[in-house]
């Protein structure tokens, strides 16, 4: 069996799946203590459940999201190195940030060596304000990682934790990596403490079943390998969901996935049944990083948004929620009141819903069923042109080669799925206004704990080697290695494969589930003076986030 | 966050996937590197800085500006079409005022391409600058245009193209034709007659450095450009400046480039050329667009200015003042000679040009009407090695009636089977007819 449990904003979702069936699921709404509402919400699906039958047990957890919107994050201390461009003080983050001397250029050749008494100096001053954690960030090191290296050295010892900037993403952004380092750092504290206790409550459940934690590109990581890149955890909410369609729909088409909660309609789409992804990486609060996430949206307007007709006399919905509907002894008129009037659901008071529905009618001038249908047309309109926008931005994404210009098929979804709660009631205006079919998976109220469940491992490698250099580099995995000058593409290929089935494996993937895609693969002639001195080959190798192989059967709608 | 002082486009297309061959100055690794800084500066991240996707331009495009022989199809690739396409989208961003001004960073460039086009010339198809204005005079109505052309090479198709036109100001800022392709843009060159003083060159002797860029900017050009009140700079931003260039010889650097583009404030900008891939390209591309965002430039160095950039010398000195107080004179301080043809006379020219990539001889002879109230109307027959023998016809966008009687005229005078093709560009209507 395997247990998905979601930590949703206002409520956790928990389920339990056998054989590719979820046979049990519940919703617990979130108190003050995280670890309690965590328990009850195991409580739920895990009673009667012998706890060695569970196989795999994913969490996700908005625990560093919070953290960083809420500015809970521990003070880190930041030594940066970068040379010539922007000016690195334009990227400072947080309370102690030192830039020293120290340069690699685009090639990962040393410029300029790294100063070690300016490096110490900057540990003095981090020290000195009773920062305990730090992060090293260099310009171009995941062309060459020795900077980084030499510095995280030098330092190791003067605090509890050091992040450094090339294991966390083989992509080039400086800025980005300054940012990501620093919130490893700045987190690592919060994560280590989440984990245990998370370790504690399952081995007192007798759970020994291996754990992960779900990240924002909708593949896990296992909780030990989870301490390398806390940050990486953040915002794992709406991959969730888009992992909990594919694996509820089983979706191979172009779609749009629409999932409707309270407060957010969530919106993301697969490309033939595959998610898509952010280009550079996903913004945290103020930090715009290097993490890996996939492509969603959200829009303020859900079944608990405010209804209201404002001085002009026109309908407005969201994006503010006062409280739950009118029905269930909310405050302001909703669409959930809008539902229960239009008997399209069968819950809460009807009468207290059909007197917020006259409320609103009043000054439109309409009966009360037209006013709920007007509000539920205009909900799936407002939702409608919102996601023309996001694809409209999608389809304007740079290219950059004729290749792409040319083949790069417009993204358009020819379905929609839709998921959360309201879901049942608001497909049809939905298909409606988006004038799509639509399909509604079972269990679509509890998807996102789904998506934990069935979510895979997911883990890339960046290698680039310059054979004039005489050099392959590897950042994810901390990697420099010596080539040869007849390094081939095939060569480059066998070992970015090499490394990316061990890092995965680290990550607790199990063999079967390698299922990777070449996702960068470049090779250039470096030309001096009209001749070919080498050749400069960039790789790069991805798990695609998807299913895992144990869940083994499609829920059928 | 850090923002852009002022809000600028940027449309980045390295075409790595065409060269013009494998070890060419013009390859697919050239922006690279390029990419790669710009990628690791987190450029594209600015808030104030927005990248757009490149779209292919049309043949409709192109027939705004060129003759090709016998066809587009014929003189160019997929690339040619996308790199004056990224020029469309920066033009679009700028003249609907998304963004102040846009940076089009594409290629393969196109400032050699002259009017009619029978191959590649100095790895140039098509010239994407003009084919830009081009569309921008029928999209958005814009009249006055001025085009500062500082690539190390003469712009000589971009000086063709408005060699004629009194509407577009073209001021090349080069390394002397004596010294370096394609050997003209002297200063004694300055429009044809219904355009003199519209065609401005400043030929700069080899090893002029930062300075004398300066100087011939304050001193000459942005001077030029107040008188004339055009309603859109455009610069031909080529790089081959560089003091780490390999096919030329001056003595500029990347800071050189970020304050030349900070001091002009080009509404557009069209990468051209720049052939240090490695060790120039990155840092000057990073400067430009760092100046057009209107963020400071002083952290903008290539690794080894400190090193190897050197002054320029007092010899390069003394040179380049003369040289601009010899223009400054033509051009300021003394108006052009006025032209002594009487309005309605024909005016023939004859020119050999050599395709020096493709290896092509075409052979010119031009007519045009002299006309004070046009650019005139324009005859071209052109014979190539290749064996096409064309007839052009080019009547300008705001030609007057006098001049669009005598493109009539011509049209119905061609003798025929003299040619393999007539073709008949009237901008007044926005049509390209091939007979
Ligand atoms: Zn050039
Ligand atoms: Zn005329």
């Amino acid at each position: 069996m395997i247990l998905g449990l979601d930590v949703g904003g206002t409520q956790t979702d928990a389920v339990l799946v056998k054989d590719g069936h979820v046979v049990a699921h519940g919703k617990t709404v979130n108190g003050a203590d995280l670890l309690e509402t965590l328990d009850t919400a195991l409580d739920q699906v895990l009673s009667g459940v012998d706890p060695k039958e569970v196989r795999r047990a994913v969490f996700s957890t908005t625990l560093a999201t919070n953290a960083i919107v809420e500015d809970h994050l521990e003070p880190a201390g930041m030594i940066v190195s970068s040379g010539p461009g922007m000016d690195p003080e334009w990227f400072t983050v947080g309370p102690s940030y030192h830039v020293v001397s120290g340069c690699m250029d685009h090639r990962g050749t040393e410029v300029t060596p790294i100063d070690r008494g300016a490096v110490m100096n900057a540990v003095s001053a981090i020290k000195r304000q009773g920062i305990r954690v730090a992060g090293v960030a260099g310009k171009f090191s995941v062309r060459n990682p020795l900077h980084e290296l030499m510095m995280s050295q030098w330092i190791t010892d003067s605090f509890s934790y050091v992040a450094m900037g090339h294991i966390f993403s083989g992509s080039l952004n400086f800025p980005r990596r300054v940012a990501t380092t620093y919130l490893n750092a700045a987190l690592h504290g919060v994560h280590h403490s989440f984990v245990s206790a998370l370790e504690k409550t399952l081995t007192r459940r007798g759970i020994t079943a291996p754990r992960y934690l779900l990240k924002p590109d909708g593949g896990t990581v296992s909780l030990s390998g989870s301490y390398r890149f806390p940050a990486q955890t953040a915002q794992s909410g709406p991959a969730a969901s888009v992992m909990g369609a594919l694996a509820l729909d089983g979706c191979r088409e172009t779609a749009l996935i629409l999932d409707v909660g309270g407060t957010t309609t969530d919106m993301a789409i697969l490309l033939d049944g595959v998610p898509l992804c952010v280009p550079r990486g996903i913004t945290l609060g103020e930090f715009r990083t290097s993490i890996r996430s996939l492509l969603t949206r959200s829009l303020g307007l859900g079944g608990d948004s405010r209804v209201r007709v404002d001085d002009k006399g026109c309908l407005k919905i969201g994006p503010t929620r006062e409280g739950s509907a009118v029905a269930f002894g909310g405050p302001v008129p909703t669409p959930t009141d809008a539902m229960i009037v239009l008997r399209l659901l069968h819950a809460g008071d009807l009468k207290a819903a059909r007197r917020a529905m006259e409320a609103v009618a009043g000054p439109l001038n309409l009966h009360p069923l037209a006013a709920a249908e007007r509000i539920l047309t205009n909900m799936a309109q407002t939702i409608a042109l919102s996601a023309e926008a996001f694809l409209y931005s999608v389809n304007s994404r740079p290219v950059y080669t004729i290749h792409e210009v040319i083949e790069c098929a417009r993204v358009a979804p020819t379905i929609l799925i839709v998921l959360g709660g309201p879901a049942p009631m608001l497909a049809p205006y939905l298909a409606a206004a988006f004038n799509l079919p639509y399909r509604i998976p079972r269990f679509h109220d509890v998807a996102n704990a789904v998506g934990a469940a069935a979510a895979r491992v997911t883990t890339e490698v960046t290698l680039q080697a310059d054979t004039q250099r005489g050099t392959a580099v590897i950042p994810e995995a901390g990697l420099e290695i010596p080539i040869r000058r007849d390094f081939s593409m095939e060569a480059a290929l066998s070992m970015a494969r090499e490394i990316l089935e061990k890092r995965a494996s680290d990550e607790g993937a199990s063999p079967d589930e390698l299922d990777f895609a070449v996702t960068e693969k470049e090779e250039y002639s470096m030309v001096r003076g009209g001749a070919r001195v080498g050749k400069n080959i960039r790789l790069k190798l991805t798990i695609v986030p998807g299913i895992a192989p144990d869940w083994a059967e499609k829920e059928q709608c | 966050m850090l923002s852009a002082k002022r809000k600028t486009g940027l449309v980045f297309f390295p075409a790595f996937d065409w060269s013009v061959s494998p070890t060419h100055p013009e390859r697919e690794e050239r922006l690279l590197y390029t990419q790669d800084q710009v990628m690791e500066e987190g450029l594209l991240d600015l808030d104030g800085v927005v990248e757009y996707r490149v779209r292919p331009a049309t043949y409709a495009d192109i027939r705004r500006t060129h003759f090709c022989v016998p066809d587009e199809a014929a003189v160019t690739t997929e690339s040619h079409l996308i790199a004056a396409g990224g020029c469309l989208v920066a033009a679009d961003a700028v003249m609907k005022r998304e963004v102040d001004s846009a940076f089009a960073l594409v290629r393969p460039p196109g400032h050699h391409a002259m009017r009619v086009v029978h191959g590649n010339r100095g790895f140039c198809n098509i010239n994407i600058e003009a084919v830009m204005i081009e569309y921008i005079r029928d999209v958005y109505n814009v009249r006055k245009v001025a085009i500062v052309d500082t690539d190390c090479h003469h712009g000589d198709g971009t000086q063709d193209i408005y060699w004629h036109d009194p509407d577009t100001l073209f001021i090349s800022i080069h390394q002397d034709g004596r010294t370096l392709y394609p050997g003209t843009g002297f200063p004694a060159d300055m429009g044809g007659p219904n355009a003199i003083g519209s065609t401005i060159n400043i030929p700069l002797p080899p090893r002029t450095g930062e300075e004398g860029f300066r100087t011939a900017l304050d001193e000459l050009v942005m001077p030029l450009i107040e008188r004339f009140e055009p309603e859109l700079i455009v610069n031909s931003a080529g790089q081959d400046n560089h003091y780490e260039d390999p096919i030329t010889h001056m003595n500029f650097s990347a800071r050189g480039y970020a304050d030349l583009t900070a001091r002009l404030k080009p509404h557009l900008a069209v990468l051209e050329g720049g052939y240090s891939v490695e060790k120039a390209l990155p840092y000057i591309n990073v400067g430009i667009i760092m100046a057009m965002a209107g963020l400071p430039t002083a952290t903008v160095k290539e690794p080894n200015y400190d090193t190897e950039y050197e002054a320029q010398t007092p010899e390069v000195d003394k040179y380049v003042d003369q040289t601009i107080s010899t223009v400054r004179k033509q051009f300021i301080t003394s108006q052009p000679p006025p032209d002594i043809n009487k309005d309605g006379r024909i005016i023939e020219r004859r020119r050999n040009i050599f395709y020096d990539t493709d290896m092509i001889q075409e052979l010119q002879t031009e007519r045009i009407r002299r006309c004070r109230d046009c650019a005139g109307a324009l005859w071209i027959e052109s014979s190539s090695s290749r064996g096409y023998r064309i007839l052009a016809i080019h009547v300008p966008r705001w030609a007057c009636p006098a001049c669009q009687k005598q493109a009539r005229q011509w049209c119905e005078s061609v003798p025929a089977k003299t040619y393999d093709k007539v073709y008949i560009q009237d901008r007044t209507k926005n049509s390209y007819t091939v007979i």
